[in-house]
């Protein structure tokens, strides 16, 4: 049983919404002339339909305040930019999914264009597939195909660092498509912190067909809200930040200053490796980059839009790697990061007692789905702590040595 | 904890000032003459830049105009813990004209007279502390019509201070007890309005003409006002503003009516989160029709909560409150870690006493399940949170908390203590 997923503008009137006879509620994108204002899930019986009574009341309750923030934003002087616009580079990393490739780069064609950026240029990196990859991307005149047989989603985003121009890199995933805002609410984050390292955007759903696309969207998705959030190298709210930088934003959607991956050395090629060590690539990126002291912003104009797992199997299988993606990261970044050992270790307490607290609050629910999710996220999070990082090293120095 | 800290008070409209070499940062961001919101960062969130400061006057702009609209359905009613009842309607929100300039009328106002305040100010055996407070009186932008010390000292030791002051109506209360010398303060004053700050206190330069101007706005009986720290340079005094919550920090005015009371009165009614005794004002009906502080209660007896307690009197009585941020003073926190914990186990012991109270005179079950069921239940899950987090420090306060809240319950098994149903202190 899916949801309905739909777009409403909120300075038009509100029109009724009628579900299909199997769609059991609805996702609601709301935008305030064009710009993004929130996201709302409301269950209702199958088949019913959201009166205009109804959809307002949630807007009253929901988006109300955002559209008196957003208007007010706009009457306040914007920070004037450097006089230098800078170019653009897009990252795609992608492994035999031509046709969401397709969809992918379609939506990037499609999407407005920003003035900020003085050129972009889009990468797609072929990390070793077998179907038609190289067609599609040939199919788009902008697109630059570069290949990278070393399979590991982390070779592929250091591939596109290697062959990139632009004084901007931003990557996507090939499982999301951009707002068509896209460009211009990176071009909104960088404008307002031009020294920042990095950017990162909202992630929305891109449809709630299934089941397990709904619970993961109702579980929290990749959501980071509505509002701006610049972060730090520390954070007074947070004494354990910047380790667990996952607030920070998530891999699907996140854009550098170039120079600074560069120096950085690039990505850690042994996390997000794909199967054995599908994660913790981008919170090791996030939490080097604010260690380099540059800030990061969160920008929710800056979208996509994540096609979510499907099938349920496949949605227990991605808390797994959440929990062994932050393990592995934990387990490198507390030994090569000494200073911050202490945070590490407290972060990997209070993650464990976070998750086992969670598990026990399913259990007593009797919601056996969300404890199952729950103990995959602890299945991979004990198998993280219990030496994968090192495993995975030793794999992808297997995988370097093979390919030279 | 960082070793030192320093407070910024910064208009949205101006550029950041310079960053203090400090490990926190504590910033009050104001909006001209208006107080929205404040924020602490830890020296590396600093300097905040344009980008951030901008996001955040547009998201505490927007809170300010829809607390303080009427059009946008300002004032909001407080619910439980204090927290507002939404009335923010999007057709309002999206048809609003001219944001800006209700901006700007919500700053730069004129100042109010306050030649209708009696300002009192009780105080025992801390000459610092009140020679401070009075130093800072005369930059007042709106004079009180007369002001009142009340000395609740044995030996009257502050008589000298105030006679070289001037102006000032000296009470001599030698009974002890905070609320003993609020009375005394009360039948002294000769102005319809009574204001009470105490010595620890330095009011913002506009607050008696904001209190002034709430009552004059407002049909409530008691105005209280935003209470900021003086200063966080001691350990003792970061704990209270940050791990304890200090004394509120809401930048948006409240109104404590009865639908506040009748929503919240199941579970002992959230009367504390109405304002504080360091900064509150009565028009003098609210005494007539409710009595006076409870002697009983109060620094000096059962410990504290004379204040929140006289609210729930006003509330059951059909009265309103009107918490208006406007109305700023800066309060010193105990600098001691010492102190504290004994002014937080006094604090609970009175927060304890004052719900014994609160049921006694109106036979509310909800306050006797407070004291049984919900804190117990607070200091349960405040204990583990600390544990997870590893923060002794609170843990530390907590267990001042357990023996301030033990202390209470002996309140319950003093027959001499309690009182019957309806029966207070009148004036």
């Amino acid at each position: 049983m899916g949801y309905q997923l739909l777009e409403v503008e909120l300075s038009r009137p509100l029109e009724p919404v009628r579900l299909a006879p199997d769609q059991g509620g609805c996702g609601i994108i709301a935008r305030w002339q064009g710009r993004l204002a929130g996201f709302q899930m409301i269950q209702l019986p199958l088949g019913a339909t959201l009166s205009s009574a109804q959809l307002r009341d949630l807007a009253d309750r929901e988006f109300a305040a955002k559209v008196l923030e957003l208007r007010l934003e706009a009457a306040l002087p914007e920070p004037q930019p450097p006089a230098e616009r800078p170019s653009l580079s897009i990252a795609i990393c992608t492994r035999n999914r031509a046709a969401r490739l397709g969809r992918l780069l379609h939506s990037l064609q499609v999407a407005d264009p920003d003035p900020s950026f003085r050129s972009v240029e889009v990468v797609v990196v072929d990390n070793g597939s077998s179907d038609d990859t190289r067609g599609t991307v040939a199919s788009f005149a902008d697109a630059r195909y570069v290949h990278e047989p070393r399979a590991g989603l982390n070779f592929g985003r250091n591939a596109a660092l290697r062959t990139a121009t632009g004084d901007l890199l931003a990557y996507l995933d090939d499982d999301v498509v951009v707002d068509r805002k896209w460009l211009g609410g990176l071009a909104r984050a960088w404008r307002s912190r031009p020294d920042a390292g990095g950017f990162t955007g909202l992630a929305l759903p891109y449809r709630l067909s299934t089941e397990a696309q709904v619970l993961f969207e109702q579980r929290g998705g990749f959501g980071r809200g509505f509002s701006r959030i610049e972060f730090r190298s520390e954070s007074y709210a947070n004494p354990l930040f910047p380790v667990g930088a996952g607030s920070v934003g998530a891999g699907c959607n996140m854009a550098f200053d170039r120079q600074l991956l560069l120096d950085l050395g690039g990505f850690d090629e042994a996390l997000d490796t794909g199967a054995p060590l599908p994660g913790g690539g981008d919170l090791d990126i996030f939490y080097r980059v604010l260690r380099s002291g540059r800030p990061m912003i969160y920008e929710p104009d800056y979208a996509v839009y994540h096609e979510h797992r499907e099938g349920m199997a496949e949605l227990k299988r991605q808390y797994w790697s959440w929990g062994l993606g932050l393990m592995a990261f934990l387990a490198k970044s507390g030994r090569t990061d000494r200073a911050l050992a202490q945070r590490h270790r407290a972060m990997v307490r209070w993650w464990f007692a976070d998750q086992l607290r969670s598990l026990l609050r399913a259990l007593r629910r009797g919601d056996l789905t969300a404890a199952s999710f729950g103990l995959a996220e602890l299945r991979g999070g004990l198998m993280g702590v219990w030496g994968e990082y090192d495993r995975s090293q030793a794999r992808v120095a297997a995988i370097r040595a093979s390919a030279a | 904890m960082s070793e030192t800290a320093a407070i910024r008070h910064l208009d949205l409209r101006r550029k950041e000032p310079p960053v203090p070499s400090a490990e926190l940062v504590y910033d009050v961001f104001w909006w001209g003459d208006l107080p929205i919101g404040a924020k602490a960062s830890a020296r590396g969130e600093l300097p905040l830049g344009v980008g951030q400061l901008r996001a955040l006057a547009a998201d505490l702009l927007a809170r300010q105009l829809a607390g303080r609209e009427p059009a946008l359905g300002a004032p909001l009613v407080a619910g439980s813990e204090g927290q507002p009842h939404r009335a923010l309607s999007l057709q309002s929100a999206a048809t609003m004209d001219h944001l800006e300039e209700r901006l700007e009328e919500l700053t730069s106002l004129p100042p109010c007279d306050a030649s209708d305040i009696a300002l009192i100010i009780c105080t025992r055996d801390r000459p610092r502390a009140l020679e401070r407070c009075l130093a800072s009186l005369p930059r007042q932008v709106s004079e009180p019509g007369q002001f009142i010390v009340v000395d609740n000292s044995a030996s009257g030791s502050a008589r000298a201070l105030c006679a070289n002051y001037g102006g000032i109506d000296y009470v001599h209360e030698p009974a002890p007890g905070l609320s003993r010398a609020r009375n005394a303060g009360i039948r002294a004053a000769r102005r319809p309005v009574l204001a009470f700050t105490d010595d620890d206190v330095e009011p913002h330069p506009a607050w008696l003409s904001e209190v002034s101007r709430a009552f004059r706005q407002h049909d409530v009986e008691c105005v209280t006002g935003l209470v900021l720290p003086a200063t966080l340079g001691t350990k003792a005094q970061r704990n209270f503003q940050f791990a304890l919550g200090a004394f509120g920090n809401s930048f948006v005015p409240l109104l404590f009516d009865e639908r506040f009371f009748a929503e919240t009165r199941p579970h002992g009614a959230h009367v504390w989160r109405i304002g504080a005794g360091a900064n509150m004002a009565f028009r003098r009906s609210a005494f007539d029709r409710a009595g006076l502080f409870d002697e009983r209660l109060g620094a000096g007896a059962s410990g504290c909560s004379e204040d929140s307690e006289f609210w729930y009197r006003l509330l059951a009585l059909g009265g309103s409150c009107l918490y208006e941020p406007r109305a700023v003073v800066l309060h010193h926190h105990r600098s001691e870690w010492q102190e504290l914990k004994s002014q937080v186990r006094v604090y609970m012991r009175g927060h304890v006493s004052a719900l014994v109270a609160q049921h006694d005179a109106f036979g509310d079950r909800g306050n006797l399940r407070r004291i049984g069921l919900q804190l117990p239940k607070y200091f349960v899950r405040t204990g583990l949170g600390s544990l997870l987090h590893g923060r002794w420090t609170r843990l530390s306060l907590m267990t001042a908390e357990i023996r301030g809240w033990l202390a209470g319950l002996t309140y319950l098994a003093r027959p001499g203590w309690r009182r019957r149903r309806g029966e207070w202190q009148k004036l």
